[in-house]
């Protein structure tokens, strides 16, 4: 595979979260705004490239008896260093962000990723690989955080957009699109608009 | 084909280097994150005495206007050797009364006026909550308040830090007519006009706001000596004058 | 005790492990085929996360928390391991689950048949390493507290995915439009179920 298409398919046809189903469990609550998920979009791309491109360095000298406690161990250091420079640099967000930072750990994306694919290729394309996917989740991420954010608080990125004379004509912001639930539904919205424009996805029954 | 000894041997090294290498990260980050944590913290003094200030400024800004800060102790003498904006609340909570360190921050602000700002911490349903209270140079009015709580998901977490609820505390006063300390209680339901001894709780979360009321008693009350003291002397001050 | 009740009320229904917090939604979409394995999951979910929260709760009070190793003597009071949290709380989660699936094994071959191949999945459910997250991040004050949430999110993520399951078995019936078939309408069932679970936030506790 060329170089262009490991980044490619996991935007789409390949999507993690939308075709693969993995990796939902972290990162649905970071959602609420659009600035918590792209970090967390960010630190999830920076985690899965670099486990894709450690354990693909390790590949032939990992003993399989003990290859899953090997690549958690590469994860969780990861994803310690990303927790340790986000409290140094970006404190706001990664106080918003709490628990869902550690979390990156069990997200199966990354697990799925060494597997399906480190483990076998080498190191370029797997980082190439890892990259697409942390992309590919982080776009499905943003757009969600952009409805999310827009719809429920009127902003974007902290900013606000819906000027006040919306407000005093009665707009009101749709509190609903805060509460986890609405996470969810903007998901199954968006996989229902990929799934109608691609055919070919469409489950068999 | 990998045989136990290489196994073990590869574990070993592989812990080593990951402790190693997270250890160097930790310890290079610490300052970072500490400045940061130090930051908010004077960022959340300044805001109880209504002073905005941003991550840029609010060290120059914390020393500007908090002009002293002192520890004490429950009968109200100053703890020479000890570090106000270095108290650990949490770990003061869990001593006896007696033993704690109390810290007293001072500020002035532009127009001149001297408040007292109070540190708080306690336990809301979910995670500690937090909190400074500015009172007014005599104590009789508090000023200013601030709260916080650890993030988690918007929405569903007690909304205890939104300005609509901490304004309420402005003008309230934690002793009565007697001057005996009687704190701010939350009264669920709405508190009753014109009582300055309370204010309406937060909706749909009355542990909370049972926790935020434990708080403050629990807070100021070994504050009372010093209470005393202050207003002792501002009484004395007044004759003096008249 | 009226605090242990709370608590355990509040983390079955209102700060649900799924419809909150979408931790452990890999296994939560994958495993809902039926009701039979799904109940079989929820269980081992719940019992390994009833033996996990507790040790890693005493793991980051004893060994890893500022201060933390002051039982060792005064010259460590000011040590602080928590950046170690991640990395100790997945290994001692995966050990966990090993551990339990060899006991299980040897002394109850019924039960093993029945859990032991959800087991080795459980290591990477984000809603166990979230369990111990939260734990450590809500700073609970003893051992009780955290059993009692602990037991309370398994039983409410055993609630969400069997009821899950049932109302899946029962989908497969209808007629749904064709992209959102499968995941699309996984995802927004899972929404709608969490908007239910929502009402249990006009409970004040």
């Amino acid at each position: 595979m060329s170089a262009l298409k490991l980044l490619s398919t996991p935007l789409n046809k390949e999507n993690p979260i939308t075709i693969q189903v993995l990796g939902i469990c972290s990162a649905l609550a970071v959602t609420v705004q659009l600035k918590p998920a792209l970090v967390m979009a960010l630190s999830v791309t920076v985690v899965t490239a670099f486990s894709n491109l450690i354990i693909s360095l390790l590949r032939n000298t990992i003993p399989p008896r003990i290859r899953i406690i090997v690549q958690l161990v590469v994860i969780a250091a990861l994803v310690i260093i990303v927790d340790q420079v986000l409290k140094a640099y970006v404190y706001d967000v990664s106080k918003k962000l709490s628990v869902f930072v550690g979390l990156i750990i069990t997200n199966c994306i990354i697990m799925g990723r060494l597997e399906a694919f480190a483990m076998a290729k080498k190191p370029w394309p797997s980082f190439l690989d890892g990259l697409g996917n942390g992309i590919g989740y982080g776009l499905i991420l943003v757009i969600v955080a952009f409805f999310r954010e827009l719809l429920g608080s009127g902003s974007l990125y902290g900013y606000k957009l819906i000027p006040a004379s919306f407000y005093e004509m009665g707009y009101m912001d749709n509190g609903m699109m805060i509460l986890p639930p609405m996470a969810l539904i903007t998901i199954g919205a968006i996989i229902w608009i990929q799934r109608s424009k691609n055919p070919d996805l469409i489950e068999k029954q | 084909m990998f045989s136990n000894r290489y196994i073990i041997i590869y574990s070993a090294i592989m812990v080593l280097v990951v402790a190693a290498a997270l250890t160097v990260v930790a310890v290079q980050l610490r300052p970072a994150q500490q400045y940061n944590q130090r930051v908010e913290k004077m960022q959340s003094i300044l805001a109880s005495a209504h002073i905005e200030s941003t991550v840029k400024n609010a060290e120059d800004l914390y020393n500007k206007y908090i002009t002293t800060a002192f520890v004490i102790n429950e009968a109200g003498d100053k703890e020479a050797n000890a570090n106000a904006f270095e108290t650990d609340l949490s770990k003061e909570n869990s001593k006896a009364v007696a033993e704690r360190h109390l810290p007293v921050f001072v500020c002035i602000n532009d127009s001149g006026s001297l408040y007292y700002i109070l540190p708080m911490r306690g336990k809301g349903l979910w995670g500690p909550i937090w909190g400074y209270m500015a009172f007014s140079s005599d104590l009789k009015i508090i000023v200013g308040a601030m709260f916080d709580h650890k993030g988690e998901t918007p929405g569903l977490g007690a909304e205890i830090d939104t300005d609509k609820f901490e304004d309420q505390f402005i003008g309230k006063s934690i002793f009565n007519e007697q001057g005996e300390f009687v704190s701010v209680k939350v009264v669920k339901g709405g508190a009753p006009d014109g009582d300055t001894h309370a204010v309406d709780a937060i909706s749909g979360g009355t542990i909370t706001s049972k926790g935020l009321e434990d708080m403050i008693r629990d807070g100021l009350s070994p504050y009372q000596n010093f209470f005393q003291q202050i207003r002792d002397s501002v009484s004395s001050q007044n004759t003096s004058e008249e | 005790m009226e605090n242990l009740l709370n608590l355990f009320v509040r983390s079955v229904f209102i700060d649900n492990m799924v419809f909150a917090y979408f931790l452990g939604m890999c296994s939560y979409l994958a495993v809902s085929k039926t009701v039979k394995t799904s109940v079989g999951l929820g269980i081992a979910v719940t019992f390994v996360l009833l033996i996990t929260a507790p040790v890693n709760y005493l793991i980051d009070t004893y060994l890893l928390k500022e201060g933390a190793l002051a039982w060792l003597g005064p010259e460590y009071a000011d040590l602080d391991l928590s950046y170690l949290s991640f990395i100790l709380f997945i290994a001692v989660i995966a050990a966990i689950v090993q551990l339990v699936e060899m006991v299980i094994e040897k002394f109850s071959p019924p039960l093993y048949n029945a859990l032991g191949i959800f087991l080795p999945l459980i290591a990477v459910n984000c809603a166990i390493l979230g369990a111990s997250l939260f734990i450590q991040e809500r700073e609970y004050a003893n051992i009780g507290e955290v059993s009692v949430f602990a037991v309370g999110s398994g039983i409410g993520w055993f609630l969400a995915i069997v009821s899950f399951a049932a109302i899946r078995e029962k989908i497969r019936y209808s007629n749904i439009p064709a992209p959102l078939r499968g995941l699309g309408i996984a995802f927004i069932l899972t929404g709608l179920m969490a908007v239910g679970f929502m009402s249990f936030m006009g409970i004040t506790l």
